[in-house]
Parts: C-alpha cells; sequence; structure tokens
C-alpha cells in the first residue's frame, strides 16, 4: 500500500515539474511577445507507460523553408532599398539648378541672336557666357555623379567589414547551436544570417550537421560551420575604387560581382549605374567639344582668323566632361568667336548659321541623337534607373510584410493564446498540488497508525 | 492561423503610413502643381517634357531673332521711305530745273536745295542700326556704305539671313547694292548729278538726270515692296513662333503638370482614407491595451 501511495506521489512529482515547464515557457512567451526574431517556444508533454508525464525538450515553432525566404527577402529589400536611396539622390543632385539640356540650348539661341547681328559685342560676350555656363555645367554634373559614385565607394568600404564581423558571429553562433541547441540562439542565428543577407545578399542553408552555411550567390562561401571567411576591401589600382573581397584559406577572391544586398547595391550602383550616367557625360562632352569646334573652327572670327575653337580639344571621351573647358582664346576674347566664313566680311554671319544648325544635326551618341536630346537622355536613363529601383523596392517590401506576416502566423507569439495557457498551466499545477497534498496526507495517516 | 498582437499593431501601422504617404504624395502635386516633379516620377512624361523645354528655348531663341530681323526691316523701310521722299522731291526739282522759263540763278537756288538733300540722302543711307551696324552696307556691316562726297557705295551686295526656325532662315537685311545701278541707277549719286547739273545750268544734264529719276522711283518703289514682302514673312513667322510656345507649353503642362481638380479629389479622398486609417489604428491599441 505505502510502495503505491509513493508512486502516486512520484506522479503528482512529474505533473507538477511539467506543469511548471509550460508555465515557464508561457511566460517566456508572453515576454518576448515584442521582441524581434523571437520565435515561439514550445514544450511537449509525454505520457510514460507505467503512469505519469515526461517532459519533452524546449522546441519553437518554426520553418526553415520560411527563414530561408525571409532572409533572401531582406537581401533582396536591401538591395533595392539602396538602390533606390543612391539613385534618388543622384537624381536630386542632377535635376536641382540649370540642366546640360537647357544650358547647350541656351548657348544656341545665343547663338542665334549674335548671328543676327554678328559684330554686335554684347551679343558675342552672351554667347562666350554661354560656352562657359555649358562647360562648367557639364564639370558640375560629372563632379556630382563622381561624388556619388565616391559615397557609395566609401559605404562599401564601411560596410564589406561590418558584413565580415557577422560572418565571424554567425560562426560563433553555429558554435553556440551545436553546444546547445538553445531555442534562443537559433533565433540569434537566424538574425545575425538576416543582417548578413542584408548586407551581401546570398543564401543559407542549414547542413545535416544542423550548421548553418552562408554562401554569396557566385558561390564563395562565407560561413561553414564555425569556420568564418575573412571580408576585406582592397583598393583598385586603376580606379581608385574599392573591391571587395573574401579571404579564405590564403586565398582572396574579388566578390564584387557575386554580392547582394545593400553592399552590391553600392557596387551596382558605383561601377554601373552611375558610371553609365558618367560615361554618358563624358561621351557628351566629348560630342559637344567636337561637333563646336569642328564648325567653329572652319568658321572665321571678328579678324578674319579661321581655326579657332570653342572648347578646348578633348583627347579622349574619357574623362571629358570633367576636363570640358572654354578655349581660353575665346574665353579672354569674344572677338574670337567665329560667326563669319573664311574670306568673308565682317558681317557675314554664315559661320553662325553653321553653328546654329548644330541643334538639330545628330552629333552625338555616335550620331544617333542630338546634343541637347542627348543631354535629356541622360537624366532620363537616370530617371528610368530610378523608377525602376521605386518599383522593385515596393514590391520587395511587399513580398517581405508578406513574409513578415507569415513568420508572425507561425512563430509569432499570441499573448492571448499565451495567457490562456498560463492559465491552463496553473489551473493544472493547481490540481497537482492538491493531488500531492491528499497523497502527502494519506501517507502521513498511513505512518501515523503504524 | 495565428495573429498576433505585433502583427495587428503592424498593419494597422502600416495601412496609416501608406495613406500618410499618399496624402503626402497629392499634397505635393496640389501645391506644386506638377505631377511629374523629377525624372523618375515618369520617365517618359519627364522626357517628353524636357524635350519639348528645349524646343521652346531654341524657339524663344529664334523669336528674338525674328524681333531683331523685323526691327532692322522697319529701321530700313523708314529710311528706304525717306529716301523715296528724298527722290520724289529730287525728281519735282529737276522738272522744275529743267523748265526753260527759269534762268541760271534760280537754278543755283534749286541746286543748293538739292545739295541738302543729297546730304539728307546719304545721311540717311548711312543709318546706323541699333545693334551699331549700318543697315544697308551688306556685310561690311562697320563700314560706311555710302561716301559723303559722292554717293558711291562702299558695301558688298549680300543680303543677311537669319533664323526663323532652327532649320529655317530668312533674308532680314537690305544691302545698299539695291540703292545702285546694279538694279537700275545710282540713286544717291543720282541726286548730286543732278545738283551740279543745276548748279551749271546744264539743261542737258539736267535732262539726262531727269530720266534717272524715272528709274529711281520705279527702283525704290520696289525695293520697298520687297522689304515689305520680308517683313511679312518674319511677321508670319513671328505668328508661328508664338502659336508654337504656346503649343509646347500646353505640351509640357499635359505632360507633367497635374489636373488640378483630379488630384485635389484624391487628395481628399487619401485624407479620408488617412483619418479612417488613423482611427483603426487608435481603435486596435485600445482594444490591446492590456491594463483596459
Amino acid at each position: 500500500m505505502s510502495s503505491d501511495l509513493m508512486s502516486l506521489l512520484s506522479l503528482g512529482s512529474s505533473a507538477l515539474a511539467a506543469a511548471n515547464s509550460g508555465v515557464a515557457i508561457a511566460t517566456n512567451n508572453a515576454t518576448n511577445a515584442n521582441t524581434v526574431g523571437y520565435s515561439r517556444q514550445t514544450v511537449d508533454f509525454e505520457s510514460n507507460l507505467l503512469g505519469g508525464v515526461t517532459t519533452g525538450a524546449t522546441g519553437r515553432d518554426a520553418s526553415a523553408l520560411l527563414q530561408q525566404r525571409i532572409r533572401a527577402s531582406a537581401g533582396s529589400l536591401a538591395h533595392s532599398s539602396q538602390t533606390q536611396a543612391s539613385i534618388s539622390d543622384l537624381e536630386d543632385t542632377m535635376t536641382t539648378g540649370g540642366s546640360i539640356d537647357a544650358q547647350l540650348s541656351s548657348l544656341f539661341s545665343r547663338i542665334a541672336q549674335a548671328s543676327a547681328s554678328p559684330t554686335d559685342a554684347t551679343l558675342r560676350a552672351a554667347v562666350v557666357q554661354a560656352t562657359r555656363d555649358v562647360a562648367v555645367g557639364i564639370n558640375g554634373r560629372a563632379a556630382q555623379v563622381a561624388s556619388a559614385r565616391q559615397d557609395a565607394d566609401v559605404r562599401i568600404g564601411q560596410n564589406m567589414p561590418q558584413a565580415g564581423q557577422l560572418a565571424l558571429q554567425l560562426a560563433d553562433a553555429n558554435r553556440i547551436v551545436a553546444k546547445s541547441g538553445d531555442p534562443a540562439a537559433l533565433d540569434h542565428r537566424e538574425k545575425i544570417a538576416k543582417q548578413l543577407s542584408a548586407f551581401v545578399g546570398g543564401s543559407a542553408r542549414i547542413d545535416p550537421d544542423g550548421n548553418m552555411r552562408f554562401v554569396l550567390d557566385g558561390g564563395a562561401v562565407l560561413v561553414d560551420g564555425t569556420h568564418a571567411a575573412t571580408l576585406q576591401t582592397s583598393t583598385d589600382p586603376t580606379t581608385g575604387y574599392q573591391i571587395a573581397q573574401v579571404v579564405d584559406g590564403g586565398t582572396t577572391r574579388d566578390v564584387s560581382a557575386q554580392l547582394g544586398g545593400s553592399i552590391g547595391a553600392d557596387v551596382t550602383f558605383r561601377d554601373k549605374t552611375a558610371k553609365t550616367t558618367a560615361d554618358q557625360l563624358d561621351q557628351l562632352a566629348y560630342d559637344t567639344a567636337t561637333a563646336f569646334n569642328a564648325q567653329h573652327s572652319a568658321n572665321a572670327a571678328l579678324d578674319g582668323s579661321t581655326g579657332n575653337l570653342m572648347f578646348v580639344a578633348p583627347t579622349a571621351v574619357r574623362g571629358a566632361a570633367s576636363l570640358l573647358a572654354i578655349d581660353p582664346g575665346l574665353d579672354a576674347s569674344s572677338d574670337k568667336l567665329a560667326l563669319g566664313s573664311p574670306g568673308g566680311a565682317i558681317g557675314d554671319n554664315s559661320g553662325g548659321l553653321a553653328l546654329f544648325a548644330l541643334s538639330t544635326t545628330k552629333n552625338a551618341v555616335g550620331g544617333t541623337r542630338t546634343l541637347t536630346d542627348a543631354a535629356v537622355s541622360i537624366i532620363g536613363d537616370l530617371g528610368s534607373a530610378g523608377a525602376m529601383a521605386k518599383s522593385d523596392n515596393e514590391r520587395d517590401q511587399i513580398v517581405d510584410e508578406h513574409l513578415a506576416g507569415l513568420r508572425d502566423s507561425l512563430s509569432g507569439v499570441d499573448t492571448q493564446e499565451e495567457l490562456t495557457n498560463l492559465a491552463r498551466f496553473q489551473s493544472a499545477s493547481s490540481a497537482i498540488t492538491k493531488f500531492v497534498s491528499s497523497i502527502n496526507d494519506m501517507l502521513t495517516n498511513l505512518i501515523d497508525r503504524l | 492561423m495565428r495573429v498576433t498582437d505585433h502583427r495587428i499593431v503592424d498593419m494597422a501601422a502600416a495601412a496609416a503610413q501608406r495613406n500618410q504617404s499618399s496624402v503626402s504624395d497629392l499634397s505635393q502635386q496640389v501645391s506644386t502643381g506638377l505631377r511629374v516633379s523629377k525624372p523618375s516620377d515618369d520617365p517618359a512624361a519627364w522626357m517628353t517634357a524636357q524635350r519639348e523645354k528645349v524646343r521652346a528655348a531654341l524657339n524663344d531663341g529664334t523669336s528674338q531673332v525674328v524681333d531683331v530681323g523685323r526691327e532692322r526691316l522697319v529701321a530700313s523701310d523708314g529710311a528706304l521711305s525717306t529716301l523715296a521722299s528724298i527722290i520724289s522731291q529730287a525728281r519735282d526739282l529737276a522738272v522744275e530745273g529743267s523748265n526753260d522759263t527759269i534762268g541760271a540763278p534760280e537754278r543755283q537756288d534749286i541746286a543748293t536745295q538739292l545739295y541738302s538733300l543729297f546730304d539728307t540722302a546719304v545721311a540717311t543711307a548711312n543709318t546706323i542700326n541699333a545693334d551699331g551696324e549700318y543697315l544697308f552696307s551688306g556685310n561690311n556691316s562697320l563700314t560706311e556704305p555710302f561716301d559723303v562726297t559722292t554717293g558711291a557705295y562702299n558695301g558688298d551686295s549680300i543680303a543677311r539671313a537669319v533664323n526663323t526656325a532652327p532649320q529655317t532662315t530668312q533674308i532680314a537685311t537690305v544691302p545698299g547694292s539695291t540703292l545702285t545701278a546694279a538694279n537700275g541707277v545710282d540713286l544717291i549719286p543720282l541726286i548730286k548729278t543732278l545738283a551740279t547739273a543745276m548748279d551749271a545750268n546744264d539743261k542737258a544734264g539736267i535732262q539726262n538726270a531727269l530720266g534717272g529719276f524715272v528709274t529711281a522711283v520705279r527702283q525704290i518703289s520696289l525695293l520697298r515692296g520687297q522689304t515689305g514682302a520680308r517683313m511679312a514673312v518674319l511677321e508670319t513667322a513671328k505668328t508661328a513662333h508664338d502659336q508654337l510656345a504656346t503649343r509646347i507649353q500646353t505640351s509640357i503642362s499635359e505632360g507633367v503638370e497635374v489636373d488640378t481638380v483630379a488630384a485635389a479629389s484624391n487628395l481628399a479622398k487619401a485624407s479620408q482614407a488617412l483619418a479612417v486609417s488613423q482611427t483603426v489604428t487608435t481603435h486596435v491599441l485600445q482594444l490591446l491595451d492590456p491594463v483596459k
């Protein structure tokens, strides 16, 4: 008889422990209801063959597939957000103040006006000033693009080491997860992986040994088990920009083209979007100087001389935008403005008419566009890229929001649910306490009678 | 499906934020009057508008050129009108001087008047335009076209064309060569010749000069007709410029400017949606308030 009472007491003890575990889990869940990245924890109870209950390991409500999608979404969202921000900033900068197309059309207008009165010093000076404005305008835009690229480069230099730190933390988190299997450690690892994705894109998978392996889209492994590669940058001797590198096992790889996330967005902006704009500006500057110089040098200046330039002749397309400058001779004297034709009288304006005709001649981009149209297209192309980035970002935000909803429905904490569980476990705990108390009374009576 | 408090608050906040963003965008549109304020708002519309602005700038430039051309032709026509009047007076004096009833003293008086008319004609033909160029010197625009002593022409015969549009030019000057024998008679020297003959009481010379005045009157009349025709062309060009400027402005407005009524209506709707979402958010927060 006493033996049975003892087993009943033991049974009550295990039940009390189980109820207390439930209370602890529900309390922990409720406490973390607003903790970002927290996955709701669960506890399993199993009935023993010989009676009583066993408390299983603490689990968590999470889906590996969903987490993988969330990490990928974090990379995409960070990429499109950074792309949109960079392009939008450059677009705002480049549309503030006088546009190049307006400066070019102003130059053409001034030429037309001076051609109507080719000896008028005021009108000639206005053409010279408009020429200066075009050169300074293109210089300014080139500087703005260079500055935007430089800003992106600085961010790459700052963010790569931060991503490297996250890779180290992820490797460390693998170590902790392998050691403890704690659900909180798994959440922590997810959080780090998501942050790393936001920086570099890429993908992570859970290996059979439970470790998270993080790989860039181009195949470079950043984290493998408890080992993390080093992420660094080095200066490209040709461009002066930072090259994103992964150093692993003594091997250094340029991973600039493999990067997604915000760093990948900066690389793409610096090396493609803004570079395209810079190249277009160089081409426009080159085409402008070449077209005007060709006609102007064939014209006759006020003193009858020919061969005068309007702009300093560019030696190459590359860098032409930042080097574009008014010809020093013309800058010094508007008498060098050539609006006449060789051998013509002082009031001859046929050269001026020919210069003005450049406004409708396709001299830019390999003879496919007029100079003003090419100038419009530069900002237009940037605007198209900005619109696309905006659209991508809106899409990514929707996806991210949707995934956040899915995650919340699976892994989030509903405080009402947890309060209900808490009440349930507390109720069970009270009942078991009474049960144990009754058994204890019975046992005490039995001992007293002996 | 589990819907957490966190999720409910997030959804309410996101809805409010979206509506707030809509209100912000629409407010900006209504206040600036622009649907497209930067290229990425609508790249195609922005580029179209920008190209139209380039057209407008070129149109404005050539419009000013047309104004300059018109003013020059008006000034030239004024000078030609004066010259026509002088020629007419000179011819009348020639007729008077050719009359056998008058003698040498009267002819000398007439000669004095003719010398004066000659000086006036030369001064008129040597008129300087507002831009500092001589009206009638052709492309030798800084050279005095008519010799003050002989009335001989020193300019060239080139009429200056100006751009009335990017690919269109129109003559906007009258070279003094049109007042020379190349187009009839040497108008101004003819006055001097008549004055000299009158002064010398040379009846044959007077008769000879008188014949030249018949041609001169026709010549200057024809020239004024040509000048008037050129002015009419520039007037037409000016009208075309004004119309094009209006069309371009309309095109730009349609492309990038906002339909004020539609924008105001949309703003009202968005404001209402924002107010509703804010109310919902407040309600949700009250529902989830654990203290309550």
